[in-house]
């Protein structure tokens, strides 16, 4: 028998899914709805799913499989990003899609999905391989990674993998206590941490762009690189989770998760090879490095912030405190930054300058590496000499890279203007990119865990930011600092003053 | 009509065709206009064609393929006629002020000047960067003095099911030294990965075997260049995994000619692995039946026109193993039908 499939074209043919059933908890939620369903529906429009591909639904709500298709069937057709919807192709998707009522916290919930896997596995020739995935609360992950173990879910005739989301834990102790629990059923190489940031197409290009090419590299250390801003913008408030939100904040919701996995996908050594765990090796190691700031350190290199009220647009913009849900009188940082070093030889003495925040004046993800200037001022004094490098990485919402360096402005004289070379994503591959929730769910059922956060990653990341959330927690803030659809508070700005340099204007 | 046509001319228009789009771009801003070049594509068209059905390929190809695009047109005439004219290709990306701009250069022709072409051609092509020849055109492709033309390019794509005899083409193909690129494949692409995606199962792998026969239901007299290859590559898999297939044509009434519309892998037993593939529906919207024993899938293969076809084609520089395997099979199997 060939272990290969000898059918394989890789040159032309995308990475397919080996036959496998999704086991999603928490089936009638959001998640689902918008994300998790859209995505997979997607990869079945793009012929990436094996034939008999299915997947069940658990959540409390009772309702027939075809209810839930129907009900998937208006999510879908709804929440499609960049894509049609197509009446066929849905019609054979929906024929593997099954639900099931049952709570986590029932025993007989997790028997019952497990005779139901039992019989997929029968009729749609799944093989046994199955990927939980847990879109509930992460209070539930621990009893839903219980109840697959008890019912002998945990292993089977294929491979059984389980896919939870931020966030993992809501500091280093309970991160260890979620890992404990979950390592109690399955193996860390089972367990697919999402970051639904590095599923994002810009996030896996620098990869490419760093190590696939061999002219920035020698530039990428501390002898031509200034400093790094990594800012994620948000213009939006907390949009009905303000219940949610006021217990994670700005730096445990974006900072200690997508951003510090984006400084360290940045600021990594190369790897050896691109396989899963040689990458998250390198992140990992990354993360291990950055300096862990000492309590008398900490609000000179960060920064919390909460929006106020303003007027955006003709609209009155309520501030945090006025949001449903939350307390009139709440300490939860809406914005938040931070000053980061890297201690190792690469980065030594460089800042990585990281900020987000809702209710900024735009959505903008991005990163700025801005280079040395010149050492020395050939053109002498024509006002944008001193202009440094830089190199743009965006992320989001217009995926691509910029690169901004000087030229002659035509005419006589030397008189020099910064200019920009841009690569732009969507415009230069003009087709569509696949959604983060598309590359990662592809790469879960494959088994490629490169884009997924593995224990030590989260450890070491939550070793960084716990001891800014000690010392925050021992402050009583003067919230709110910054009006709403301002670029965050003016303490921000004195931060990075003391470091000379200022943010970027996105 | 005029009959010469000299490469240094037409690079300094192509030069102040810059200089002009610089000036109109928006003074308000530093931006400019940004030129993309990863390749020069070179297409040979009859001029019966209507041009702008290629130069919209070529310009649904650019944000992808950026390149120097020329489009020569051939006018079948003893008498020799060379002439030609520049122009741009702009876009502004969405939300961006900056236009990107690609080069095209429209050439016409006549058969008589054919020799005369390749000297014109190589110096206009971006230096340090692949050519690609894309000749849409039979009777072009069968003129003698082609592969003189054909040696500037670094790869060749032609489609070979415009060829009334599968056998006299494949052939020629086989023999020939240049990387050719055949949209006769390429439109299999889809059917493969389809047929691909069955053996990502363990279970059907191990069961690869047990196939005792490949059967190809096409329409038409004979089987198109497309059956060839199909059958060709399925052979070869099957036969790495360790079956040993007869192969068996077979025509269907109603099927236009050159179409595939069934392919089935059968054991010797009713208990072996069974699997169906029926393809309907038009070039715009091709449907699959697949059936695995007795698990039945729909599927939507997207609209095959030269848009898609090129942009696959294009996104593979070199080589293409699979491919060339492939056409030194079905070579042999249309040989053998001769």
């Amino acid at each position: 028998m060939a272990l290969e499939n000898p059918f394989q074209d890789p040159l032309r043919f995308e990475r397919r899914i080996p036959e496998c059933a999704v086991a999603i908890f928490g089936a009638n939620g959001d998640l689902t709805k918008r994300k998790l369903l859209p995505a997979l529906y997607r990869l079945a429009y793009e012929r990436r799913l094996s034939p008999g591909f299915a997947v069940v639904g658990i959540s409390r709500t009772p309702m027939s499989d075809d209810q839930f298709r129907a009900n998937m069937r208006e999510s879908v057709a709804k929440f499609l990003e960049d894509s049609p919807f197509d009446e066929d192709v849905w019609n054979t998707f929906a024929q593997g899609l099954y639900y099931m009522a049952g709570d986590i916290g029932d025993a007989q919930a997790f028997t019952n999905l497990a005779e139901h896997l039992k019989k997929i596995e029968e009729c749609r020739h799944t093989a046994g391989n199955v990927l939980f995935y847990l879109s509930t609360q992460p209070s539930q992950y621990a009893a839903a990674a219980k109840g697959i173990g008890a019912a002998g879910m945990a292993t089977g005739n294929g491979w059984r993998r389980i896919v939870i989301e931020k966030p993992f834990g809501h500091d280093l102790e309970s991160a260890r206590e979620l890992s404990e629990k979950l390592h109690e059923v399955f193996r860390e190489s089972d367990i697919y941490r999402i970051d639904h940031y590095l599923g994002k197409e810009t996030v896996q290009n620098i990869l490419a762009f760093r190590f696939g090419n061999g002219i920035f590299e020698p530039l990428w250390n501390r002898r031509y690189v200034n400093s790094v801003q990594i800012t994620a913008a948000e213009s939006i408030g907390v949009e009905g989770r303000g219940g949610y939100y006021q217990e994670a904040g700005a730096l445990r919701d974006m900072i200690q998760n997508h951003l510090l996995q984006i400084m360290a996908t940045i600021a990594m050594e190369p790897s050896a090879t691109f396989q899963p765990d040689a990458v998250r090796d390198e992140r990992a190691k990354l993360l291990r490095t950055i300096r862990v700031m000492k309590p008398d350190e900490v609000l000179a290199n960060s920064v919390a912030g909460q929006y106020g009220p303003a007027r955006i647009g003709g609209a009155d913009v309520v501030g945090f405190r006025q949001e449903k849900g939350v307390d009139p009188n709440s300490q939860t940082d809406t914005y938040a930054a931070a000053t980061f070093f890297v201690d190792n030889w690469r980065w030594a003495g460089v800042p990585f300058f990281i900020r987000s925040g809702k209710r900024l004046p735009k959505r903008v993800t991005e990163i700025a590496i801005q280079f040395n200037a010149a050492p020395h001022a050939v053109f002498g004094d024509n006002g944008d000499e001193d202009t440094p490098n830089l190199l743009i990485l965006r992320i989001q919402p217009e995926e691509g890279i910029s690169l901004r360096f000087l030229s002659k402005r035509p005419g006589a004289g030397m008189k020099l203007r910064p200019v920009s070379m841009d690569f732009n994503y969507g415009s230069s591959f003009g087709e569509r990119s696949p959604t983060a929730y598309e590359t990662l769910l592809l790469d879960a059922m494959i088994g490629d865990a490169t884009l997924y956060t593995r224990q030590d990653m989260v450890e070491a990341s939550w070793g960084a930011v716990e001891p800014i959330l000690n010392v925050w927690h021992n402050q009583k803030f003067d919230f709110p600092n910054y009006e709403a659809g301002t670029w965050g508070p003016k303490a921000s700005d004195e931060m990075l003053a003391r470091h000379g340099h200022e943010w970027r204007t996105p | 009509m005029s009959t010469t046509i000299q490469p240094e001319r037409v690079l300094k228009e192509l030069a102040e065709l810059w200089v002009t789009l610089g000036k109109e771009s928006d003074p308000s801003h530093s931006s400019g206009v940004l030129r993309a070049c990863a390749m020069t594509l070179i297409t040979l068209v009859e001029e019966s064609e209507d041009p702008s059905d290629v130069w919209s390929t070529m310009a649904a190809l650019m944000p992808e393929h950026p390149s120097r695009a020329i489009v020569i047109r051939f006018k079948q005439s003893a008498a020799r006629e060379l002439s030609s004219r520049v122009f741009s290709q702009c876009w502004m990306p969405f939300g961006h002020r900056r236009q990107i701009c690609c080069e095209q250069i429209e050439i016409s022709a006549s058969d008589a000047s054919l020799p005369e072409l390749a000297p014109v051609v190589l110096p206009l092509a971006v230096a340090d960067l692949p050519v690609v020849l894309w000749c849409r055109s039979a009777r072009l492709f069968r003129l003698p003095e082609f592969p003189q033309l054909a040696k500037i390019a670094n790869k060749l794509l032609l489609d070979s099911s415009a060829f009334a005899d599968p056998a006299g083409i494949l052939a020629r193909i086989q023999s020939g030294q240049k990387v050719v690129s055949d949209l006769a494949w390429t439109r299999l692409t889809r059917v493969r990965e389809l047929i691909s995606q069955i053996f990502e199962s363990r279970s059907y792998l191990s069961r690869v075997p047990e196939v005792a026969l490949v059967k190809l239901t096409f329409g038409g007299v004979i089987p198109p260049v497309s059956a060839f290859y199909l059958a060709a590559w399925i052979l070869d898999c099957l036969e790495a995994a360790g079956a040993h297939p007869y192969l068996e044509w077979e025509r269907a009434a109603g099927v236009p000619a050159g179409r595939i519309s069934r392919l089935e892998l059968a054991g010797e037993s009713d208990s072996g692995l069974h699997v169906t593939l029926t393809i309907s529906g038009d070039p715009a919207r091709q449907m699959a039946e697949l059936q695995i024993d007795s698990l039945v899938t729909n599927t939507v293969f997207p609209t095959d026109n030269d848009y898609a076809l090129l942009r696959e084609e294009l996104s593979i520089p070199g080589r293409d193993a699979v491919y060339e395997r492939t056409l030194a099979r079905a070579a042999r199997l249309a040989g053998q039908g001769k």
